[in-house]
C-alpha cells in the first residue's frame, strides 16, 4: 500500500497560462501600481509618520507607561498588585462563565442542529418537525455569532447592572453560535461504521451513545471549546470597555484618568492571564491525545 | 427445520429500485460449517450477508437463524447472541482504549447501568484480557485503538467476537484492507478461533486463493444468483474463470 509512487512525481504537462499564474501576476501588478499611486498621486510621505510631533507623543506615552518621573508607579505597589490580581481573577471567572454558558447552550442544541442520517423509521410528521427545529436552531446560531461580542455587551448592559455577568453573557452569546456550528459539523461528520457495528453487537441506543458517539465527538468538542476559551479570554478586555467588569473596565478607566502606570500593571496581568490560559489549554489538549 | 441448520434461506430476495440485487435464493448452512462467499464486486455478497445478519430485511422469503425465524428475534440484544459480525477494520471506536472495544462485545448482556459503570471502571476485565491473549494482543489492553495497525485492529475485532460469544460469525471482507501476509494471518486466526469455539463462519472474500485455503465450502454469487455452491475440493479453475468473466454492462459497478 505504501509504495505506490505519488501522483506528484509524475510530470504534468506544463501549462503556460493557468488561471492561478495569471492571478498571481495580476496581484503583483496591482500592489506595485497601488504603491506608485500612493507616492505620486496622493503625495504620501513616509517621513511624516515619524515627524517630531508624533515621536514626542510616543515617547511621552511610553515613558508614562514605564512610570518615568512618577513617585509611586502602580506596578511597584503591593496594594495595586493585590487589586489588579483580584481583577485578573474576576476576568478569569468571567471567561469561564462565558465558555460554560456557551458550551451548555451548544450541548442542548447540537443534536437537532446536525443533519444526522435518520434510520428512516420515523413518521413524516416527526421528520417535518425535525426539519423545523433544525432550521430554527441553525438560524439562532447564525444570529448569535454574527453579532460581535462588543455589541452584545453594549445591549445587555441595558438589562443588567454593569458587572461580570453581563460580560459573560455577551461573550457566551457570540460564542454559542460559533461553538454550535463547529460542533454540529463534528456530529454530522461522525463515522457511522463503528456505530453500526456496536448496534450489530447488540448495543442499545443508550449504550451506543456512551461507547460510540461520546468518545468519537468529545475530543473534538473539547478542542473547539478550548480554542474558543482562549479567544474569549482575549476578548474579555474588549467587553470590559463598555462596563462589563474585570480587567478591561479598569483598563479603560485608568486610560481616561491618565493613570498610565496602572495601565502598565493591567497589561502585565492581562499578559499573564493569556499566557496561563494558553498553557492550560495546550496542556489539556496534550492530555487528550 | 432440523436442529443442525444455522442459517436457512427460502426464496429470499431483495431489490433496490427495479433491479434485483438478490434473486430468490435458497441457502442452507449447517452448524460448524466454514463457508466462503465469492463473486465479482456488486454481485450481492454483502446484501446476502446483511440479510443473514438481520440488518436488512428481505423483500420476500423466509430466513431462519439458529432454527428460529429471523423476525422472532425481538431485539438486537437477542440477535447478537446468535450472530456476530466482523467487517473491514474501520469498525472500532478509535478514540477508546482496546479494552473498551473488546468489552463492547458484552454490551448485549449488560444493562445501561453496568455499561455506564464499566466505561469508568471496566467490568469483566479478565474476559477481555483472556480474549486479547488468544489473539496475541495481551500487551495492548490499554492502548488507544486508533494507534494499532490494521491487522491488530482486526484482531481486536476478533477478540470482541470472542467476548460476544455468538453461535455464528458473519465476516464481510474481513481482510480486504490488509496486505496479503497480514490478510492470511488474520483469516487463519479467525478460522482457528471459529473451529476452537465450534462456531459457524460465513465470510465474503475477494481472494479466491484465501477462500480455497481456509474454507470447506465455497458459494459463488454472480448478478444476484448462486453461480455455484460446491465443496472447495470440487471447485475448478474453469468455475473461477467463468465466475469472474465480465459480461456486457455488468460486474464493474459497485452494487
Amino acid at each position: 500500500m505504501q509504495h505506490i509512487p505519488s501522483a506528484t512525481s509524475v510530470r504534468k504537462p506544463h501549462r503556460r497560462f493557468g488561471i492561478v499564474r495569471v492571478s498571481v501576476y495580476m496581484a503583483f501588478l496591482l500592489i506595485i501600481a497601488s504603491w506608485i499611486y500612493l507616492f505620486i498621486g496622493e503625495q504620501a510621505n513616509l517621513a511624516e509618520l515619524f515627524s517630531a510631533k508624533n515621536v514626542r507623543y510616543a515617547v511621552q506615552f511610553l515613558s508614562g507607561l514605564a512610570g518615568v518621573g512618577v513617585d509611586h508607579p502602580a506596578f511597584l505597589d503591593i496594594e495595586s498588585w493585590k487589586r489588579a490580581l483580584a481583577l485578573t481573577y474576576q476576568t478569569l471567572q468571567m471567561s469561564l462563565m462565558a465558555i460554560g454558558f456557551a458550551t451548555l447552550g451548544m450541548l442542548l442544541t447540537v443534536i437537532p442542529a446536525s443533519r444526522v442520517v435518520a434510520g428512516g423509521t420515523e413518521s413524516a410528521l416527526l421528520r417535518a418537525w425535525n426539519r423545523i427545529v433544525y432550521g430554527l436552531v441553525r438560524a439562532m446560531y447564525v444570529i448569535s455569532r454574527s453579532v460581535p461580542e462588543l455589541i452584545w455587551a453594549m445591549m445587555i448592559i441595558f438589562f443588567f447592572k454593569p458587572g461580570l455577568l453581563p460580560g459573560a453573557i455577551a461573550l457566551a452569546l457570540h460564542n454559542f453560535g460559533i461553538l454550535g456550528k463547529l460542533c454540529a459539523e463534528v456530529v454530522e461528520d461522525l463515522d457511522m461504521r463503528p456505530i453500526r457495528n456496536l448496534a450489530s453487537s447488540g448495543a442499545s441506543k443508550a449504550q451506543i451513545l456512551i461507547y460510540g458517539i461520546i468518545p468519537a465527538v468529545l475530543p473534538r468538542f473539547l478542542t473547539y471549546i478550548l480554542y474558543r476559551w482562549e479567544v474569549i479570554i482575549r476578548t474579555t478586555i474588549v467587553v470590559g470597555f463598555v462596563g462589563a467588569g474585570g480587567l478591561g473596565h479598569e483598563f479603560k478607566l485608568s486610560m481616561s484618568w491618565f493613570h498610565y502606570t496602572d495601565v502598565t500593571l493591567y497589561l502585565l496581568c492581562y499578559l499573564m492571564l493569556v499566557f496561563a490560559v494558553d498553557l492550560i489549554s495546550a496542556g489539556l489538549r496534550r492530555w487528550m491525545q | 427445520m432440523s436442529d443442525t441448520a444455522m442459517f436457512a434461506m427460502k426464496q429470499v430476495s431483495k431489490s433496490y429500485g427495479s433491479a434485483y440485487t438478490l434473486h430468490p435464493l435458497n441457502l442452507h448452512i449447517s452448524r460448524g460449517e466454514l463457508v466462503a462467499l465469492i463473486g465479482p464486486s456488486g454481485a450481492g455478497k454483502t446484501t446476502c450477508l446483511n440479510i443473514l445478519a438481520g440488518t436488512i430485511e428481505p423483500d420476500a422469503g423466509l430466513l431462519h437463524i439458529a432454527g428460529k425465524p429471523a423476525s422472532s428475534y425481538a431485539s438486537g440484544k437477542h440477535l447478537a447472541k446468535a450472530v456476530g459480525i466482523i467487517r473491514q477494520q474501520f469498525d472500532l471506536v478509535g478514540s477508546l482504549p482496546v479494552l473498551h472495544n473488546v468489552l463492547a462485545g458484552r454490551l448485549h448482556e449488560w444493562g445501561f447501568g453496568k455499561s455506564l459503570l464499566s466505561f469508568l471502571f471496566p467490568q469483566d476485565k479478565h474476559i477481555a484480557a483472556d480474549a486479547l491473549n488468544r489473539v496475541g494482543l495481551s500487551d495492548k489492553l490499554y492502548d488507544k485503538t486508533s494507534h494499532l495497525s490494521g491487522g491488530e485492529q482486526q484482531r481486536v475485532a476478533l477478540a470482541r467476537l470472542l467476548v460476544q460469544q455468538p453461535q455464528a460469525i458473519l465476516a464481510d471482507e474481513p481482510v480486504a484492507s490488509l496486505d496479503p501476509a497480514r490478510a492470511e494471518d488474520v483469516l487463519a486466526m479467525l478460522v482457528r478461533l471459529v473451529q476452537e469455539e465450534q462456531l459457524t463462519l460465513v465470510s465474503s472474500l475477494h481472494s479466491v486463493h484465501l477462500a480455497r485455503q481456509f474454507f470447506q465450502r465455497i458459494i459463488a454469487i454472480k448478478e444476484g444468483r448462486v453461480f455455484f455452491d460446491l465443496p472447495t475440493a470440487d471447485v475448478t479453475e474453469d468455475h473461477i474463470t467463468d465466475l469472474y468473466q465480465l459480461t456486457a454492462g455488468h460486474g464493474m459497478d459497485e452494487r
